[in-house]
Parts: C-alpha cells; sequence; structure tokens
C-alpha cells in the first residue's frame, strides 16, 4: 500500500501511524474509497471491510453478518445466491418512484350541466316563437348558437374532468399495486440473504472458533459471545484481506505481528 | 366515511399518530388503514396526510353498504349457496342447473 498524510508518503505492508494524530475513522473511509484524502493507493477492499475495516476498543459488531461477508470475500457461494440475484434485480428494475398525475381539472356539476341544457332549451323556444309569430329572428338565433355553444363546452369540460380522474384513479393505483410488489419482493429477498447468512456462518464456524484462538483477545464459552474487537479479528483472519486494515487498539505487541496473525496490510494509529 | 391507506412506512407512522391524536374522527383503525368519521375535521388530517406523503396515502370514499343494496338475484345467490349440503361444492358448480347467476355473469356487471 501506499499513503500519503501531512505531505508525507509511506509505503509497505505495515505503517505505523502512532504519533501523527490521524483518526482511524477517516482513514478507513479513505481506504474504503468513501475519502480521497489522505490518499491510499492499496487493493480494493471487500464488503466485510465494512464490518472490520477498522478495529478499535469503540466498535460494536454484528459478528454473523461479518463472518458471513469473510466467506464472500473467499469467494464462498450459497444455494441461495441465484435468488438472490434474482430478487435484487427484479426490485432494481421496479420503478420505485410516484408517477407524475395528470392535473385536477374543475369538475361541472350535473346541475350546472342541467341549467346550461335548460338555458339552450329555453332559447330555442323562443326561436320558435319568434319565427311561428314571423317577426325578427336574427338575435334569436344569435343567442341560440351561444347557448348550444356553452353548453357543449361544459359537456366536453365535464367529459374531460371524468378522464382525468380516471387516470388519476388508475396510475395512482398500479403505483400502489407496484408499491405492494417491491414489499414482497424486499421480504424475500431479506429472507433468502439471511439463509444465504446462516448457510455461511455454518460453513465458517469452526474456522471462526480456530481463529478466535490465534487472535488476542477472551475466548467466552459461546464463540459469538467474544467482544466486537477480538471477533473482528477472528472475522478478519478468516477474510481475504488484500487491502489495509486499520487497527487502532494496542492487543498486538507492534503492528507487524497484527499484519501476520491477520495476513492482512496494516495500518496502525 | 373516509378510508385512509398508507402504503408506505413513514405514511403509516403518521397515520398511526394522527389516528392516536385524533380518535374522536376514527371509526375503525386496521393495520395501516382508518375509517375515519365523515367530517371536515377528518377529511383535514387525511389530507395532511395526503399532502406530506402524496400517493402513499390513498383516500377513498365509504359509504354504507347493506344487503338489499343489491340486485335480488345476487342476494339469493349468496343465501342459497351459503345453505348448500354439501360445502366442498364450488360456486360456479352449484350455480349451473340452477335458476342462479353464473360467476362471470356477475363479474361482468357493475353494481
Amino acid at each position: 500500500m501506499r499513503l500519503t498524510v501531512g505531505g508525507t508518503t509511506y509505503e509497505g505492508r505495515v505503517v505505523d501511524l502512532r504519533g501523527r494524530a490521524v483518526d482511524g475513522a477517516t482513514l478507513a473511509a479513505a481506504v474504503r474509497g468513501d475519502r480521497c484524502l489522505p490518499a491510499v493507493a492499496s487493493a480494493d477492499p471487500p464488503p466485510v471491510y465494512d464490518y472490520c475495516g477498522h478495529v478499535h476498543a469503540a466498535m460494536g459488531l454484528r459478528t454473523r453478518t461479518a463472518l458471513a461477508a469473510a466467506g464472500r470475500s473467499r469467494g464462498y457461494e450459497t444455494p441461495h445466491d441465484d435468488a438472490i440475484d434474482e430478487l435484487r434485480e427484479q426490485l432494481a428494475s421496479s420503478d420505485p418512484d410516484a408517477p407524475s398525475l395528470p392535473s385536477v381539472r374543475d369538475d361541472v356539476s350535473r346541475s350546472t350541466l342541467a341549467d346550461q341544457r335548460e338555458a339552450a332549451a329555453t332559447q330555442r323556444g323562443r326561436l320558435e316563437a319568434r319565427r311561428t309569430l314571423g317577426v325578427d329572428t336574427d338575435a334569436a338565433e344569435q343567442a341560440v348558437r351561444e347557448a348550444t355553444r356553452t353548453l357543449s363546452e361544459r359537456e366536453t369540460e365535464r367529459v374531460a374532468a371524468e378522464e382525468s380522474r380516471r387516470r388519476r384513479r388508475e396510475l395512482a393505483r398500479a403505483y400502489r399495486d407496484r408499491l405492494a410488489e417491491r414489499r414482497q419482493l424486499a421480504d424475500a429477498l431479506a429472507n433468502r440473504q439471511r439463509d444465504a447468512r446462516e448457510c455461511l456462518v455454518n460453513r465458517l464456524h469452526d474456522r471462526y472458533v480456530a481463529a478466535l484462538e490465534a487472535v488476542p483477545g477472551s475466548r467466552p464459552t459461546d464463540p459469538f459471545e467474544a467482544s466486537p474487537v477480538t471477533a473482528a479479528l477472528a472475522v478478519l483472519r478468516i477474510a481475504r484481506t488484500e487491502a489495509p486494515v486499520v487497527v487502532g487498539t494496542d492487543c498486538f505487541a507492534d503492528p507487524t505481528a497484527a499484519a501476520d496473525v491477520l495476513d492482512a496490510p496494516i495500518i496502525r494509529c | 366515511m373516509l378510508l385512509v391507506v398508507a402504503h408506505s412506512r413513514p405514511a403509516r407512522r403518521d397515520l398511526r399518530n394522527v389516528c392516536r391524536a385524533h380518535d374522536d374522527c376514527v371509526v375503525r383503525r386496521f393495520g395501516r388503514a382508518a375509517l375515519l368519521s365523515w367530517t371536515e375535521f377528518a377529511a383535514f388530517q387525511a389530507l395532511r396526510l395526503h399532502e406530506k406523503h402524496g400517493l402513499d396515502v390513498q383516500l377513498e370514499r365509504v359509504v354504507p353498504f347493506e344487503p338489499a343494496d343489491v340486485p335480488d338475484h345476487v342476494q339469493e345467490a349468496a343465501d342459497t349457496y351459503e345453505d348448500r349440503d354439501h360445502p366442498s361444492t364450488p360456486y360456479a358448480r352449484f350455480a349451473s342447473g340452477r335458476d342462479l347467476p353464473a360467476p362471470d355473469e356477475m363479474r361482468g356487471a357493475d353494481l
């Protein structure tokens, strides 16, 4: 690895930054590529580093999850992997976003429409009456045209409002169907992932117990009750660790001992 | 009544909070849905949820329903079928040969 801190460049399998006052969490983030400073050039860390990439006294650890990730770093597979990939793909291909709905149109009430029909009929009646009387019908004809036009406009508006309402309901329903489907997929995915994790943990159980023996720290009767630091070290010993591990505890005699036990590049800080 | 259905976790949480705080306008609560009274205040609460969560909150108007609201033949079909001798007879088989509507006939007919 190659690491630059405050203008000084360090190279090698073990870098000791004690006395440089560099924050371990910052270094771990730089190793993961979440930060660009300090500059770290090293192999890309596998997901197990999300759990164990920074070993320090205040850390917590979901040991089984981390152990499963260690198995993954070694390329272990489970019978659930195909199903997991498929479910992930299905989730990724279903659109989680809410659709944009057509805007709400002012509805034309039935009574408005009835009034307008009546008005049009009245105007037609007037026109008929004037024709029968044989008097001037220009104004009356004009009134009939206007009333008829208004009526047809209102009818069109009403149809458009109904259509927009129907469309909004359809889109909303389809969206909610999609949400329900996504929830089912996410549940199924979580179940499969749990099964896969269990599979990996079972497979690694003996190696984990052996690794606990090899790393510093106390060993409880239940290996999964080991303290986070001890468990993390055991997990790291099992994992393929080509990227540097940030070690912030002094449980090893020196950083080189840590590199030997974990078989990993070490940044001691 | 107003039916409010929450389709996301945050919407569900807020619906629960609204129901807790204003149980005077809650007619019935279900897992992620609630029936609210047909009042302006209930509508106000429902619209607040809708404003905040968009389509993740579904609002529906619910009207009371009584058996007499459906056509007689549907009512009769339900009564006769529930009175059948063999519980395992599916309705489609039960209806054929009797003067009862076929399932598809009813599916195609709006109430």
